[in-house]
């Protein structure tokens, strides 16, 4: 099982938090390793979520919810 | 998916999806990929990826060479594409607003659009002049205009106005391959932007492989038998809205019609429905006067207004510039509050 992690997009800020934006995948799709999963957002800089493996995706923060960079926001197991 | 669908579906991954935003910078690095002769210049398209992420990786990918930020100065870099267009490259230039038309209008229209008739068909302009339209978030008269009426009324180029990821990518291949010069307007709000409003109908699936999208053809993206709505970019989405309301809640079914090119304009396709229905609704984030709306109104009345059972109704914007006053500028856009009611009006419900 690999962990997602949320994106590290404020280097100066390494416990800056930011918003899942998208998921353009659902929870349980089968994905490939490098698919793009989801966007998220600090403050109004985007960033790209990929996936590190292929497998099934389990979805951990809904869409719009706050999360702080580093965290664990989703898994392909 | 429940468990046992998954026990038994074949284990492909699912058709991933997309914003329009990154369909359209798909489909232009798909074909960058296939013709060295396409190169993307405008303001902010290399670093920053577009403001709107029309551009986002392309720099990346293709280099500074064939990706390249222009100063501000539209007749300067929208001459170049038109020059460059003319020796025979394919060159996709970025006007960051369509507000921004106005600087660089001779090129526009006095080059771009007639060398082709002026060489008597000899000269070629193969070029997509890509930009940002419309409003709804508070950026005012200079920033929020549609105008594709005003493209769409000069002649001499193809202007497309895709509503959807899966349209955004296909019609923007459509329109590099093209040999004439195309006008491609994309709303803010249709772009799947995180920053900008959330709006369900810009994140969907988007095939992989490249493909065109017929410049030209509308599309039914409702159907219905009561009532036609005729609409393009935004208003699609709020229009299927209000489609899903109306039906649930009065037991009426509007077909919606997405134009998705304004020239050439499928004609057909708004006969064919209105012939079905007998009522007329257009929506049109545009400005009202001489445009796009009435248009639509004069095609089914130069050719049968007797299939007409109610007189045709319009959404548009009011003929004044955008405020930037958030409750006066929703008073002017074609919300779904305004097409609701209009299309309640049209069938009487």
């Amino acid at each position: 099982m690999a962990d997602v992690r949320f994106p590290e997009l404020s280097k100066e800020e390494p416990d800056a938090e930011g918003v899942l934006a998208t998921w353009f995948v659902s929870d349980g799709d089968q994905v490939a390793g490098g698919q793009l999963l989801g966007e998220v957002m600090v403050d109004k800089a985007s960033g790209d979520v990929l996936a590190p493996a292929a497998g099934r995706v389990r979805l951990l923060v809904a869409e719009e919810q706050v999360a702080r960079q580093g965290t664990v926001i989703a898994t392909v197991e | 998916m429940s468990t046992t669908e998954s026990a038994t579906a074949p284990a492909e991954p699912a058709l991933r999806r997309l914003t329009t935003a990154r369909a359209m910078a798909e489909g232009i690095a798909q074909e960058m990929e296939r013709d060295t002769g396409i190169v993307v210049l405008g303001e902010d398209v290399a670093k920053y990826g577009g403001i709107f992420g029309s551009t986002t990786g392309l720099l990346d990918k293709f280099g500074p060479q064939r990706v390249i930020d222009t100063p501000i100065s539209e007749t300067a870099f929208i001459g170049l594409g038109v020059g460059a267009a003319v020796e025979g490259m394919r060159p996709v230039v970025e006007l960051m607003f369509a507000d921004f038309f106005g600087v660089a209008m001779d090129q526009i229209y006095n080059h771009m659009a007639k060398i082709h008739f002026e060489s008597g068909g000899n000269v070629r302009v193969p070029m997509v002049l890509m930009t940002a339209a419309g409003g709804g978030y508070s950026d005012a008269e200079q920033h929020s205009q549609c105008l594709w009426g005003t493209f769409a009324h000069l002649p001499g180029m193809k202007v497309v106005v895709p509503s959807n990821p899966a349209d955004a990518k296909g019609l923007m291949i459509s329109a590099i391959r093209d040999d004439n010069p195309v006008v491609y307007m994309f709303h803010k709000g249709v772009m799947g932007l995180p920053w900008m409003a959330k709006n369900a109908r810009s994140i969907a699936p988007v095939p992989e492989e490249p493909y065109e999208t017929p410049i030209g053809k509308a599309a039914v993206a409702r159907e219905g038998g009561d009532a036609t709505v005729v609409t393009v970019s935004l208003s699609v989405h709020h229009a299927l809205d209000v489609a899903e309301q109306m039906s649930a809640e009065h037991g009426v079914e509007l077909e919606v019609i997405d134009l998705r090119s304004l020239v050439p304009l499928d004609r057909e396709a708004v006969l064919t429905s209105v012939a079905k229905t007998g009522r007329l609704l257009v929506v049109d984030e545009d400005y009202q006067s001489f445009g796009l709306s009435g248009e639509i109104a004069a095609t089914v009345a130069e050719t049968d207004p007797g299939m007409l059972r109610a007189p045709v109704r319009r959404v548009a914007v009011p003929d004044v510039p955008i405020p930037y006053a958030r409750s006066l500028e929703s008073a002017v856009l074609p919300t779904r509050e305004r097409i609701k009611a209009a299309a309640r009006e049209l069938v009487g419900a």
